[in-house]
């Protein structure tokens, strides 16, 4: 078993970007510091009911959301994603309603417990 | 360039492969009716057994050339060379039968992508290319995960700029060295890759107009499970005669590497 694990680990794969954990998290903190720099003009150049105070709250969440994320080549793709993603509002691509999308103001949560899940009538 | 150097000798051997099946279809063909039981049925497609051989000898020169990137030479559906390479072989491959004198397969004409959840490279890359000097198809196919990139073949054919951008946005396979990689189908912060076979059919969110908000809002879709089940097959049988009908077998043709 222990040799199967240990093979496992050893397994070449082919980088997408970074060669190592410390160089994703640099580009990690580097697409993180280009999204904080471009909020205030996202909110100067879309017409959102939202603050920059806000906005800078919402990014946060959204990069602490996959911090569990530790394999290299994911945390990779992702900052390519969210690379594509700002590329797209800083040439005003997206339209405020792929903005407040983030937001995501008009979800209603979940029913939790017994009583709300009843009321709201789904199984 | 350097792989093609290397070829030169080989090259020499047979310079006109592909150059015989242009010439001697029309011969071949007449002769072949008597040796193999002829179709007659015409809504068949006839396969011309002479061009086939020359394809399969084309398919065992490329092996030849080019022995460590392809794995495997196929015949599929009766007449279509396909050829099976190593991801890393995409550019050396495909610039050698751009640029190969008796090859030149100058147009990619489509690259298409396919999920196999269950292989360890679930997706599958196939370049379609064309060669307007020979008359000829054939079919690059090379594998890759969800993590591997590919490499970008924008440099050697300008049509794969799109494509590979297609590739990306309904599969996501990354291309390396892309000059614009980015979404091209879907929309402005659509989440997914909708030709994966783990996206559900009714996809994961809903878009709607608010009139409240005076915006188009994007709701998380739950569909209660009787609306869940799609019937897609159609009440009647569209062709009653292929009921058993078995696709064409994929035929291996052997190769220097597959006889050892």
């Amino acid at each position: 078993m222990a040799s199967q694990g240990m093979q496992r680990a050893a397994r070449e794969v082919k980088p997408i970007l970074s060669l190592d954990r410390d160089e994703a998290r640099k580009r990690v903190l580097n697409l993180y510091k280009a999204w904080y720099r471009q909020i205030p003009y996202l909110v100067r150049q879309y017409d959102i009911p939202r603050t920059v105070e806000q906005c800078k709250t919402k990014l946060r969440e959204e990069f602490t959301k996959y911090e569990e994320i530790k394999d290299v080549r994911l945390v990779d793709m992702m900052v390519i994603k969210g690379q594509m993603e700002l590329k797209e509002v800083v040439n005003n691509w997206k339209q405020k309603g792929h903005i407040m999308t983030y937001f995501k103001d008009t979800v209603e949560p979940k029913p939790k417990d017994f009583l709300s899940k009843f009321l709201q009538g789904k199984d | 360039m350097s792989v093609l150097r290397r070829l030169i000798p080989v090259a020499a051997r047979s310079t006109t492969l592909l150059n015989s099946l242009k010439k001697n279809a029309p011969r071949a063909f007449a002769t072949e009716v008597t040796e193999t039981p002829k179709e007659t049925r015409p809504s068949f497609r006839k396969i011309n057994q002479s061009s086939v051989d020359q394809l399969k000898d084309f398919g065992r020169y490329v092996a030849e050339c080019l022995p460590k990137y392809i794995q495997k030479v196929q015949i599929a559906a009766g007449d279509e060379l396909e050829l099976l390479i190593v991801p890393e072989g995409v550019l050396p491959v495909l610039q050698f039968l751009k640029d190969h004198h008796s090859c030149q397969f100058s147009n990619l004409v489509d690259i298409a992508g396919m999920d196999v959840p269950s292989r360890t490279n679930r997706f599958e890359v196939i370049y379609n290319i064309l060669s307007l000097r020979f008359n000829a198809r054939i079919r690059v196919k090379t594998y890759t995960d969800e993590l591997t990139p590919l490499e970008s073949c924008n440099d050697i054919y300008k049509a794969a700029n799109w494509y590979e951008r297609e590739i990306w946005d309904m599969y996501g396979v990354f291309f390396s060295n892309h000059p614009d990689l980015r979404r091209i189908l879907t929309d402005y912060g659509f989440e997914g890759h909708p030709f994966r076979k783990d996206f559900p059919l009714s996809g994961y969110v809903e878009v709607r107009y608010d009139d409240e908000k005076k915006r188009v809002v994007v709701e998380p879709l739950e569909l209660a499970q009787e609306f869940r089940r799609f019937e897609l097959s159609a009440p009647w049988e569209q062709f009653p005669n292929f009921r058993n009908a078995k696709p064409k077998e994929t035929e291996e043709v052997k190769t220097e590497k597959s006889k050892k």
